[in-house]
């Protein structure tokens, strides 16, 4: 009876905190989906016209559409350029302090502020940007590349730059933990290194991938500034979707866009850990 | 079968093993005894494949298997560890080597059931297949890890100090069982371990490895009773081994008949069996080593007396429960040690047993 009175005094802040800032704001932003909206002004009576228009308008459905695609091509590439790395730190280097210092190496962009890591890709990618330039003086390309910059494309590059890292980091966490006389075993019970690969190391490592993947599927569902910072506002996702209809006061529809966000980010979490039992593994 | 001739490896010029040769038999338990650090397990991994030699060549059945790598050697490696996958359960876990080996891999299901069945009622694990390898024992984990190696037919078997991790009972029954799984399969195991009871028990042949070279190969008994290098008398735990400048004293006054004076002359150092030493009150007139009844232990079937000599050496006297009672011995006080000339084995300055 003590220990349990224990149990609940050590849980309350968490609770608490849990509670108000994410439970009760979660309530709010679902009821407040079904308030009334109007241009200048939002009352509490109970309509669901703005789901209806959030679903039926081609602006808001197609950047629903948009960012689900944004967000599956950019979770599949830092998963194809991560994967490699990870493998890499966490099994080729044996040397333990060199494992930390590549993966701080791999941190080392976030030194500098946000905005600036992705505003650097701006001179890179541009018409007149590093890319061109250096492909045109080595006479691959004739014209500058245009599709670089201010495209879906651009918004892709960035956000695979700025969250490849949270793949690589539980990827290479779980492969360094591999036990090498697991790899020494099925060596010797005659499996190639290929095999190792799939039967062993990529099956053992799969709790990283589901961690990295859910770190990055977090971040780049809430995005809004590397997409109208490398689109010229051309691309918009669900997330500047939000920052517009705040800025105009249009806080019903901006709670829809909210809650269809925070629908696709749980569905997708909650699949990852059904395939997966991180208890289990972690 | 398996043959060893002139293996080298350094690491960071370190030596770890240095120049060893030796011959493992068709269908033969040989152990192989060295303390920790002793090179034995980086032995054992050059032979599997798993290292490569700086010098030396491994033969299998006369073919150079030297540069051959691991998994086309068909040697048979069971881990310290177990090293069981821990993702996959028993069965998948045994039958790992048949289905994924990159020679001749088993595709027919069915025949991978019905070797993998065979295993595992060889090493007695029947009704644990489809368990996860978290919820199995240690003895178990010990059996699938053997189990996983023997059912890939290997033309030796490999062991890294396999009992280690088992707790005693466990221990003594593994130890039997190994022997049976051994001669029932008829394939010959190399067992490694830091261990002289389970090295004289377990080996037909046995090896003794000290600083990265074999000291000495043989037959269990003599190697127990006469080792013919100071070192192997030193890792069997059975001898107490007096050197120096107090040598001859040491043994002038132990020695309760006449001393071989050819042998007392060239050697360097003696050993004398913990069990044939006898302690008597050291009155003034009775011969025999002073030494300071430090403290025993009682070990079930013996009981170890512990002594300390006038220079500090410490003396142990060993006396089988089934030939006579305990001693009643006082602590801090001073006794005579007495052992007879035919039981001193005499070692010369290399270390060798003097004939």
């Amino acid at each position: 009876m003590k220990s349990n009175k224990r149990t609940w005094l050590l849980l309350s802040p968490g609770i608490t905190w849990i509670l108000f800032f994410l439970v009760a704001p979660l309530i709010m932003m679902i009821y407040v989906s079904f308030w009334t909206q109007t241009t200048f002004s939002i009352k509490p009576e109970l309509t669901v016209t703005s789901w209806v228009n959030f679903f039926s308008s081609d602006t808001y459905f197609g950047a629903l559409l948009r960012t689900i695609r944004i967000w599956l091509t950019v979770l599949f590439v830092t998963l194809l350029v991560g994967y490699p790395v990870a493998l890499y730190i966490g099994q080729f280097i044996k040397n333990k302090t060199l494992q930390t210092a590549l993966l701080v190496t791999c941190v080392i962009p976030f030194w500098t502020s946000f905005l600036i890591r992705v505003l650097a890709w701006r001179p890179m990618l541009g018409k007149e940007g590093a890319i061109n330039i250096v492909l045109q003086k080595i006479g691959i390309i004739d014209a500058p590349i245009e599709v670089l910059l201010f495209t879906e494309l651009s918004v892709i590059i960035g956000m695979v730059q700025i969250y490849v890292v949270f793949m690589v980091g539980p990827i290479a966490f779980m492969i360094g933990r591999i036990d090498g006389s697991l790899i020494e075993s099925a060596r010797d019970l005659g499996a190639s290194s290929w095999t190792i690969f799939r039967r062993i190391i990529l099956p053992l490592s799969m709790p990283g991938v589901i961690v990295g993947a859910i770190f990055v599927t977090v971040m780049v569902l809430g995005e809004f500034a590397t997409a109208s910072a490398l689109s010229g506002r051309k691309v918009n996702l669900l997330g500047n979707i939000i920052i517009t209809q705040v800025g105009s006061l249009k806080w019903a529809f901006a709670a829809v866009a909210g809650v269809v966000l925070t629908i696709v980010m749980a569905t997708f979490v909650a699949v990852m850990l059904r395939i997966v039992n991180l208890r289990n593994q972690l | 079968m398996l043959e060893v001739k002139g293996v080298s490896k350094s690491f960071s010029g370190v030596p770890a093993v240095e120049d060893v040769s030796f011959k493992v038999e068709q269908n033969e338990y040989v152990t192989l005894l060295g303390s920790s650090g002793s090179g034995k397990s980086v032995l054992l991994r050059i032979i599997a494949g798993l290292l490569t030699p700086d010098a030396g060549v491994v033969l299998l059945n006369g073919e150079d298997v030297t540069d051959l790598p691991c998994h086309e050697r068909r040697i048979g490696f069971v881990q310290q560890k177990y090293a069981l996958f821990p993702h996959l359960n028993v069965f998948d876990n045994i039958a790992f080597g048949l289905r994924h080996r990159e020679v001749d891999p088993i595709k027919n299901e069915s025949l991978v059931k019905q070797k993998v069945s065979e295993t595992i009622a060889l090493v007695g694990l029947i009704g644990q297949e489809s368990k996860m390898t978290g919820q199995i024992s240690g003895g178990q984990k010990q059996r699938v890890s053997l189990a996983r190696t023997l059912v890939t037919e290997p033309k030796i078997c490999l062991l890294d100090e396999p009992l280690g991790a088992l707790d005693a009972n466990l221990r003594e029954r593994m130890t039997i069982e190994l022997q049976n799984i051994r001669s029932e399969l008829g394939v010959s195991f190399m067992h490694v371990t830091g261990n002289e009871f389970e090295a004289l028990a377990m080996g037909q042949n046995m090896l003794v490895m000290s600083e990265g070279r074999i000291v000495e190969q043989g037959i269990p008994q003599q190697m127990y009773a006469t080792p013919s290098d100071l070192i192997t008398a030193k890792s069997m735990h059975n001898f107490n081994i007096f050197s120096g400048d107090d040598l001859h004293k040491h043994m002038e006054a132990g020695t309760s008949d006449k001393l071989s004076a050819a042998k007392i002359k060239k050697a360097m150092h003696c050993a004398i069996p913990m069990d044939r030493i006898d302690i008597v009150a050291a009155s003034a007139k009775a011969k025999g080593l002073r030494a300071e009844f430090l403290t025993s232990e009682f070990l079930g079937n013996k009981i170890i007396y512990f002594f300390k000599t006038e220079d500090g050496h410490v003396c142990e006297v060993e006396d089988h429960m089934s030939l006579r009672e305990r001693r009643e011995l006082t602590a801090s006080t001073t006794y005579a040690l007495k052992w007879k000339s035919k039981d001193i084995l005499y070692y010369d300055e290399n270390k060798q047993l003097l004939g």
